[in-house]
């Protein structure tokens, strides 16, 4: 007797029956998505647009009084402070030292740890665990090897006679000291990654041009290498803007020393803003450093579509 | 719904009815101690304040010392005001210039018994304008030199003390007994403060020498660190780094309190890392120099914040907890700035890790030393120094054309 019941009372109830089912589903939509929509706006566009705000007044924390000074933080960081183009240059050759050197270490990891061998988890753990280590300790541990005299990597060098610098002491030693351990540091991210897109890529094409007499060398070149492509504009892309936004391990290592010589961009901001107080300054060098960021994204971007 | 309104109107009522009627008052204190032993006393403070104001308690608030300053900005400029708190030399100047400072001396004027002429002068410098009292030292604490006795013992060499009572303790004898104790011990002859002289105590490993020298880093405005003086004991100290090899050198750590060094500048705080170390130890004055005796003083105050909403409760609670008897009970801790607690038996042998005669040291240190430098723009001057002293401690550097180079950069921000 299942066919004699109003189809009316099983259905669900209309509350709104003058909302089509288009804009129902719109509305249920934008409904689902709310609560991360509001985070979105509340933590990110509004700080966001806020900055750009900061950026145009002389703002002191502490005195919590704001001028409006136009773009006068702008011209004053490009045209007048000499450090600020220290700053600049310093992150660019943490970035040209960190980016390749990464990149190319990751990759050859990758192409040495993604096969199917007895121990290869253990090899890729060791690798990939300095990426969970505490920022804090890996410093502090480095710190240590890296001391002048008593050091370990020097005694080690020392064992075959040569004079390692004062690694941390020196300015350009520095500089090469915090890339060098920065890349040992986050490498294992980008093995993953690679070690993923090897994976996918399927074997039958490699033992196809093994057939046809391919070198291994040939074989990485002409088809691993260009499918790998995808995955190697994003790891360039992430390991540049993580490059430019380096904050924590210089803090740890150096402090921006000796004689400012890895003064980066990042931690100049937190000098402005977190130890002078200057937010309005600290908030127009901010926006510099996302335009640079954004504007190198898309040469990468744009560079990768010309090539494909 | 009606039952969830009329919940809603309960709960509102309710908690109207709590902050209205009640009318106890919570005091938020900022400190950037979590020792125990501290805690217990301020608690106690607490506790005492309630014979007088039974309704009102006090919540401390512990910040590490190392963000300390920068997280008590932020909790100002959020809205977020402590009522009290403790404030660091260093950020004396910064905040009092920046008016989030109360004045205290309507409150510890009006304070019953608390005669404020008991503060020694020099001890004031940094908290005071004219009438204006804008925090009430609560530690006054003098650099001394921690020694390891063992060590002077093995090199077979007087040690500080003993010295210093022959009159023979000064900057010469310093340096010539650093390099005593590197050559027969193998260890450092010295460390400065926490190993930290050439990062974040580039102030603290200048200093001392400079003033003993009879130098200033500066004064009125004006830079000294290329006048004679201070570029006489820099270059003592920059020798004593890089020729006698005895001062734990740049990018190496030489841990005093392990063992690694046999004598380190530090404040009396650090007694009680001692009992640890396992060798036998001492503190000794400051060695002299051409200016004479010239001991320096680190300092921390307790301030009332003006933005707080309980500003006269708190200015109160302050003059409670700087009291005489306050202040005694505290002096194990935290060297007083009251002249006579200082002068009193009750101070040299309030510290049960210090024998009365060091602790005698570090009374005549309070009532003859100046304090640090501070200046309202610290957190530039010493970012400003911070480059050309690390070009200053290089094997082959040019001392006075590095102290030269300071002076150029910190002159237009005195």
């Amino acid at each position: 007797m299942a066919g004699a019941l109003p189809i009316r009372d099983t259905a669900r109830r209309e509350d709104a029956p003058w909302l089509t089912l288009k804009m129902r589903e719109a509305m249920e939509a934008w409904l689902f998505i709310s609560p991360t929509l509001a985070g979105f706006l509340i933590f990110f566009v509004g700080p966001l647009i806020a900055v750009v705000w900061y950026s145009l007044t002389e703002w002191n924390l502490l005195t919590q009084q704001a001028t409006f000074v136009g773009l006068d933080n702008y011209s004053d960081a490009l045209f007048r402070n000499p450090d600020f183009w220290h700053v600049i240059r310093n992150s660019v050759i943490f970035a040209i030292g960190l980016v390749p050197l990464n990149m190319a270490l990751a990759l050859s990891l990758a192409l040495a740890l993604s096969g199917r061998f007895a121990g290869v988890v253990i090899f890729r753990t060791v690798f990939f665990a300095p990426v969970v280590t505490s920022a804090v300790a890996w410093a502090i541990v480095w710190k240590f090897l890296l001391q002048g005299e008593a050091g370990f990597i020097n005694q080690m060098l020392a064992s075959i006679g040569i004079d390692g610098p004062n690694w941390l002491r020196e300015p350009n030693w520095a500089m090469a000291a915090v890339i060098v351990t920065r890349v040992i540091k986050m490498v294992g991210l980008n093995m993953i990654l690679y070690i993923a897109a090897l994976q996918a890529i399927p074997r039958d094409y490699a033992a196809a041009a093994r057939l046809e007499g391919a070198s291994g060398w040939q074989i990485f070149r002409w088809i691993i290498w260009p499918l790998l492509g995808p995955t190697t504009l994003v790891i360039m892309v992430i390991t540049t803007i993580g490059s430019f936004k380096v904050f924590d391990h210089i803090y740890q290592m150096t402090g921006g020393g000796p004689e400012n010589g890895t003064l980066v961009l990042a931690f100049y901001i937190y000098q402005q803003g977190f130890q002078f107080f200057d937010v309005g300054y600290a908030s127009a060098l901010a926006m510099i450093m996302f335009v640079v960021v954004m504007m190198l994204t898309i040469f990468q971007l744009v560079l990768r579509r010309r090539d494909t | 719904m009606k039952t969830t309104m009329k919940r809603m109107t309960t709960t509102v009522l309710a908690l109207g009815m709590m902050s209205g009627s009640l009318g106890a008052a919570e005091l938020r204190f900022t400190i950037w101690t979590g020792n125990e032993a501290h805690l217990k006393m301020l608690n106690g403070f607490a506790e005492s304040f309630k014979a007088k104001h039974p309704d009102v308690t006090v919540k401390y608030e512990t910040i590490p010392p190392g963000d300390y300053t920068q997280k008590l900005t932020f909790q100002l400029a959020g809205g977020n005001a402590p009522d009290a708190g403790w404030l660091m030399e260093d950020a004396a100047p910064t905040f009092a210039a920046a008016g989030v400072l109360d004045n205290l001396a309507p409150a510890l004027n009006k304070a019953q018994g608390y005669d404020f002429a008991d503060f020694s002068k020099p001890a004031l410098g940094l908290w005071t304008a004219g009438d204006k009292v804008y925090g009430v030292p609560f530690s006054t604490s003098p650099f001394v030199i921690f020694y390891n006795k063992d060590l002077f013992d093995k090199a077979g060499l007087e040690d500080p003390n003993a010295l210093a009572a022959k009159g023979q303790w000064n900057m010469a004898k310093f340096q010539e007994v650093s390099k005593k104790l590197k050559d027969a011990t193998g260890k450092w002859g010295f460390e400065f403060k926490d190993g930290q002289g050439y990062d974040t105590r580039i102030m603290h490993a200048l200093m001392p020498p400079i003033r003993a020298a009879g130098g200033d880093v500066w004064a009125n405005k004006q830079c000294g660190f290329d006048k004679p003086e201070a570029v006489a004991a820099v270059k003592q100290l920059h020798d004593m780094v890089f020729k006698d090899k005895s001062i734990v050198p740049p990018g190496e750590q030489g841990d005093y309190f392990s063992g690694g060094s046999a004598m380190t500048i530090n404040q009396i705080s650090r007694a009680s890392l001692m009992p640890k170390a396992g060798f036998k130890w001492g503190i000794a004055p400051l060695p002299t120099g051409a200016g004479g005796e010239s001991p320096v003083i680190g300092q921390a105050g307790i301030v009332v914040f003006s933005a707080g909403k309980q500003k006269e409760l708190a200015a109160e609670f302050v003059a409670h907890m700087t009291t005489k008897d306050n202040v005694a009970a505290a002096a194990q801790f935290f060297p007083p700035a009251r002249k006579s607690v200082l002068d009193s038996d009750a101070f040299t042998k309030s510290n049960n890790l210090i024998p009365p005669e060091q602790m005698k040291v570090v009374a005549d240190a309070i009532s003859k030393g100046k304090v640090l430098p501070a200046h309202e723009k610290s957190p530039q001057i010493l970012a400003a120094m911070k480059p050309r002293v690390d070009a200053l401690w290089r094997a082959n550097a040019d001392v006075e054309a590095s102290l030269k180079a300071v002076c150029t950069a910190i002159q237009p921000l005195l």
